[in-house]
């Protein structure tokens, strides 16, 4: 039954966060790199911030991916809002203590110090945002007292810049911004993923002007162009199926990129 | 599942929407094109016109003795014809002399030549004399004929009011001087000035009537800027004849 052309290039573009589809890009290398590097220093919080989209949960993924190799590592990518569970969940997961009583601050760096590590476990926190400005000062306290090392992930939006804010703005040992991707890089990005999954002659359709096109309709976003982009294999699955002559397999159609565009509300339609 | 005919539909309605304003736009430009090319059109049109008319001010009114035309231009001013009306009366023919054209010659600033008309011999016929003006050989300036009289010299002011050129004015402000009518070959020289300040003679007008007017040390002060912003020979000539105390 899927034997289409276009639907494993479709089901490649879901929107889901998984280190193994992570798809080398020189500037996201790039960003990587620096990213492992800064988490090698002996740094207490490291934050990693940008737009919506611009790939820090895949990072922060793709990090955690790597690094639990070699040390302990704990990645938060639900956020837990409650000060106590959090605390808890901490202490159990990283230094294999669960109290019956109250955590409190005081009895979490007591454990911490009580078990040491050759190297300090890392905790990986995404959607930083979400944390109480009140737990925010205990994850300080906690990386100031070298208890645990914290990579954290924030939006950045227009209204508000995330370094100003108050947690951050003497805090931060070391901040990464990552940004959208241009036409080059994007096509890149596509043509990448496509081909990891042998999707050949599909990627071979991506021309510069379609690229210039889906970048003009997604700003170099990410996870825009994954939604557009499964978006318009389901467009191409449905006229293979419907309209077969109507496609043409040396390059995509504008028409269809704008469609699906439309329905994936980047444009009005 | 994808409905594709409605996205098809909403597709449609981008494009055309997307389409609009670069649609708008071309009519627009369209239409400042058309209004731009009309209003260049109309404009010369009227600038014609005036030219037309101003050429027509002495040819119009002309009397018979208008000499032939040719190309090579040059006005030869003769006196107007319609007091010698008057004369025919009591002298059953009159000849106006016809004085060979001046190389030189400025036109409005020559006077009737009243007694002239009055020696003229009685034999000759006005229709006779054209012939004698014309010139013959391809050499000789072109001549025209003009007709000074008070109806024309207010329809010229009439169509200064009306077109502000510049042209206009200056030969209104020359009458005036010429006739000695100083205020308003002040005035008129003075309008021609904030028309069109690089026309020299108009100057030099403006500054011979506020010596006439009697207000020499405004002239002499008006003369000394003229002089530093226009280096003018003329106006020089004319500022040593007044501080000289030649000037007439």
């Amino acid at each position: 039954m899927e034997s289409s052309l276009f639907s494993k290039p479709r089901d490649l573009f879901l929107d889901v966060v998984n280190p193994r589809d992570y798809v080398q890009i020189d500037s996201v290398s790039h960003m990587y790199q620096s990213l492992k590097n800064s988490v090698q220093k002996p740094l207490k919080m490291i934050l990693l911030f940008g737009k919506p989209g611009t790939g820090k949960s895949m990072l922060l993924h793709k990090l955690h991916h790597d690094l639990s190799k070699h040390q302990k590592v704990l990645m938060f990518d639900i956020p837990i809002v409650d000060e106590d569970d959090f605390l808890r969940v901490l202490a159990q997961r990283i230094f294999g203590h669960a109290p019956r009583e109250v955590m409190t601050l005081t009895r979490f760096l007591e454990i911490a110090e009580a078990v040491s590590y050759a190297d300090v476990p890392i905790v990986l926190l995404d959607e930083a945002q979400l944390y109480s400005s009140s737990l925010m000062e205990k994850i300080r306290l906690i990386s100031d007292a070298r208890a645990i090392k914290f990579v954290i992930t924030l939006h950045k939006t227009d209204k508000e810049d995330v370094i100003a804010k108050e947690h951050f703005q003497t805090r931060i040992w070391e901040s990464i911004e990552l940004q959208n991707a241009s036409a080059d890089e994007l096509k890149v990005y596509v043509q990448k993923k496509l081909l990891k999954a042998n999707c050949f002659d599909v990627a071979n359709m991506f021309n510069d002007k379609n690229m210039k096109l889906i970048t003009s309709l997604t700003k170099g976003n990410y996870r825009d162009t994954n939604k557009l982009l499964f978006s318009l294999f389901s467009l191409y699955y449905w006229y293979e199926e419907n309209h077969p002559t109507l496609i043409k397999y040396n390059a995509l159609k504008s028409k269809w990129i704008e469609m699906a565009a439309i329905h994936t509300g980047l444009i009005r339609g | 599942m994808v409905d594709i005919r409605n996205l098809e539909r909403r597709w449609l309605k981008y494009k055309i929407k997307s389409y609009a304003p670069y649609v708008g736009a071309v009519i627009a430009v369209f239409f400042v094109f058309l209004s731009i090319a009309y209003y260049s059109v109309d404009t010369q049109e009227s600038e014609s016109t005036v030219e037309k008319e101003q050429l027509n001010i002495p040819v119009k009114e002309s009397s018979s003795t208008t000499a032939p035309q040719s190309d090579e231009s040059s006005a030869v001013l003769e006196p107007s014809m319609d007091f010698v009306q008057s004369f025919q009366t009591s002298t059953p023919s009159t000849q106006i002399p016809t004085a060979p054209a001046p190389q030189n010659t400025k036109p409005l600033q020559q006077s009737i030549p009243l007694p002239k008309v009055l020696n003229v011999p009685q034999s000759a016929s006005i229709k006779a004399s054209p012939p004698a003006v014309s010139p013959t050989s391809a050499d000789k300036p072109f001549s025209l004929n003009r007709n000074e009289s008070k109806p024309d010299i207010e329809s010229v002011e009439r169509r200064f009011k009306e077109t502000s050129n510049a042209n206009l004015g200056l030969f209104i402000a020359r009458y005036h001087y010429d006739h000695g009518n100083y205020s308003e070959a002040y005035n008129f020289s003075l309008k021609t000035n904030s028309l069109n300040s690089n026309i020299d003679e108009s100057w030099i007008i403006f500054i011979k009537s506020l010596v006439k007017l009697g207000r020499v040390e405004q002239a002499k002060k008006t003369l000394h800027l003229y002089i530093s912003e226009s280096n003018s020979e003329s106006a020089r000539s004319l500022l040593d004849s007044i501080e000289r105390g030649t000037f007439k």
